[in-house]
């Protein structure tokens, strides 16, 4: 345990230090809600729950492209640079390693997430006049659902950077984040009674984002160090 | 039990035979270099040995166990690639406690503080990894290596890259790890020199295999057949000097090299015997030294037929 917060600790503090990375997530964090902010506004109609739902299903996208954003930092910046040869010799196991990483920037991702849903519910409020932050539904939705979906997304990026090669990877990660956001959307369009926040819609996508996170965690046990090395630039 | 075990290690990649059936042994305590020209396939033995590639036939053992299968193993063992395995974004306080987490260092402030005296680096402690010098991040590299005081540490090229300043003060300092810590050091340098003045033992790998696998001494034949090099006084008396030292019994060979004549003896103590026969033919000395062949003219003879890399 004493390992897995090391690294964790580690990969937060140098996602802080990023400015690059920072600026990026920030520009994306305030950007597209208040973009999306004037639709949901207007597709409301005033209803309180619909305007939860629509800040909900704009937080859970953010959210994970966020982990995306964070995990280039972390694990491919790592093969890159080849640093990740020297962690790679520590008594570390490749699990444990994985594990850290894939939380450590998924707080950061997390906390970007929030920023976005507090600019989304500032400017829908500020447009319609109806606030929506007691709404316990999406107070759940933002600690619960978004952070479980966050750390599925930076797990399984996160394993399939470790195994592929850059050029694999610049293909493959847009796929995952743009195949992470179809999911998320096709589930919230499945559920009886549309896109929102209800507790059937929350079970759904809690229980796909622990489903997503055990996925991870199997795709990540299949990488072993000799595919990591091989695939060092 | 030795601190390496090579025995018939092969590997290939792309049907492209990288170690061809490899066997070599690094006893405990020694500095071992390992030679061979780029794409000679010394990485890979590296790699192989730290369990990050698995060998294609053969075995390999570090400190008697496999680090591939064993996690606590690798806590014995250091390693130094050429990227240092720092982030230039931390400082070097910052880097190395990173790195005393993951090996659950005892008293890791004063571990820290004593390495970074030793290397140099104590008054830019806590300046980012990014604002230092090539050397500097090696000198740091080399902290971080050792810091969870290893009973082997691996150093891939660790010189490559320096400046001649640079490269003799990591050379010093590998000595000084290698006293004071007394750990087994395993040296991959293209640097000759620099393994010639260090290392104790050395394998040359060329073409995929062993070409040549032995002490320093020997191979350079510093036990066996001791050489001396003679300068004299006067420049003009090598030619003659140089057929009389050649009729000498105890005298394998003569060669006017350079300034001297370098002479090769059939009898280790027959040194002062030489010296006695110069000054009775009248020859004035300028000096007398101990020389052997070099070790890049070892490995210039075993590369060179061997073809280089693979």
């Amino acid at each position: 345990m004493k390992t897995f917060s090391v690294i964790a600790g580690r990969e937060m503090r140098l996602a802080l230090r990023n400015r690059s990375i920072l600026i990026s997530a920030a520009i994306f964090a305030i950007w597209f809600p208040v973009m999306s902010a004037f639709g949901v506004a207007a597709g409301a109609g005033g209803d309180a729950a619909t305007i939860a739902g629509g800040i909900a299903a704009i937080t859970l996208p953010v959210g994970v492209f966020m982990g995306y954003i964070f995990c280039a930092d972390a694990f491919l910046r790592e093969k890159r640079d080849g640093t990740i040869e020297t962690l790679l010799c520590t008594p570390v196991s490749l699990r444990r390693l994985w594990e850290g990483k894939a939380v450590g920037v998924a707080v950061p991702a997390y906390v970007m997430a929030l920023i976005s849903a507090t600019v989304t519910i500032a400017a829908i409020t500020a447009i319609t006049g109806i606030t929506v932050v007691t709404e316990p539904l999406l107070l759940l939705h933002l600690a619960a659902i978004v952070p479980v979906w966050i750390i599925a997304s930076t797990g399984l990026i996160g394993a399939a950077q470790l195994a592929l090669g850059m050029r694999e990877n610049q293909i493959l990660g847009f796929l995952l984040i743009f195949g992470f956001i179809f999911i998320i959307l096709g589930l919230q369009e499945i559920v009886p009674g549309g896109p929102g926040v209800s507790l059937v819609t929350e079970g759904i996508l809690a229980a796909a984002g622990i489903a997503l996170i055990a996925f991870a965690r199997f795709i990540a046990g299949k990488v072993t160090r000799e595919r990591i090395v091989l695939t060092i630039p | 039990m030795n601190a390496v075990e090579v025995r018939g290690l092969s590997r290939s990649f792309g049907g492209r035979d990288i170690l061809d059936d490899i066997s070599f042994t690094v006893g405990h305590g020694e500095v071992f270099g390992y030679l061979g020209p780029n794409g000679a396939g010394k990485t890979t033995t590296i790699r192989i040995l730290l369990g990050l590639l698995t060998p294609g036939a053969g075995e390999v053992r570090v400190l008697g166990r496999d680090l591939a299968a064993d996690d606590d193993a690798r806590a014995k063992v250091g390693v130094l690639f050429e990227n240092n395995g720092l982030s230039d974004r931390m400082s070097a306080t910052a880097n190395l406690a990173y790195y005393a987490g993951l090996y659950s260092v005892d008293e890791p402030a004063e571990r820290i503080d004593d390495l970074l005296t030793l290397v140099g680096l104590a008054d830019r402690r806590d300046d980012l990894v990014g604002t230092y010098s090539t050397g500097m991040k090696r000198r740091l590299g080399i902290a971080r290596a050792i810091l969870h005081r290893p009973e082997i540490v691996f150093l891939d090229e660790p010189s490559s890259g320096l400046d001649p300043g640079a490269q003799r003060m990591v050379r010093d300092l590998i000595v000084e790890l290698s006293r004071r810590e007394e750990m087994t050091v395993f040296l991959n340098s293209h640097h000759l020199d620099e393994v010639q003045r260090i290392c104790s033992s050395v394998a040359i790998l060329a073409g995929g295999r062993i070409r040549a696998f032995d002490s320093v001494a020997n191979l350079t034949g510093a036990r066996d057949r001791p050489a001396v090099t003679v300068t004299l006084a006067d420049p003009g008396d090598r030619a003659g000097a140089s057929r009389m030292i050649e009729a000498l019994p105890f005298v394998a060979g003569c060669d006017p090299d350079g300034e001297g004549i370098h002479c090769t003896l059939s009898d280790p103590g027959a040194t002062p015997d030489l010296i006695a026969a110069l000054v009775d033919a009248g020859l004035r000395i300028e000096e007398v030294r101990r020389s052997s062949r070099s070790l890049e003219e070892i490995y210039i003879e075993h590369v060179g037929s061997a073809g280089g890399g693979v």
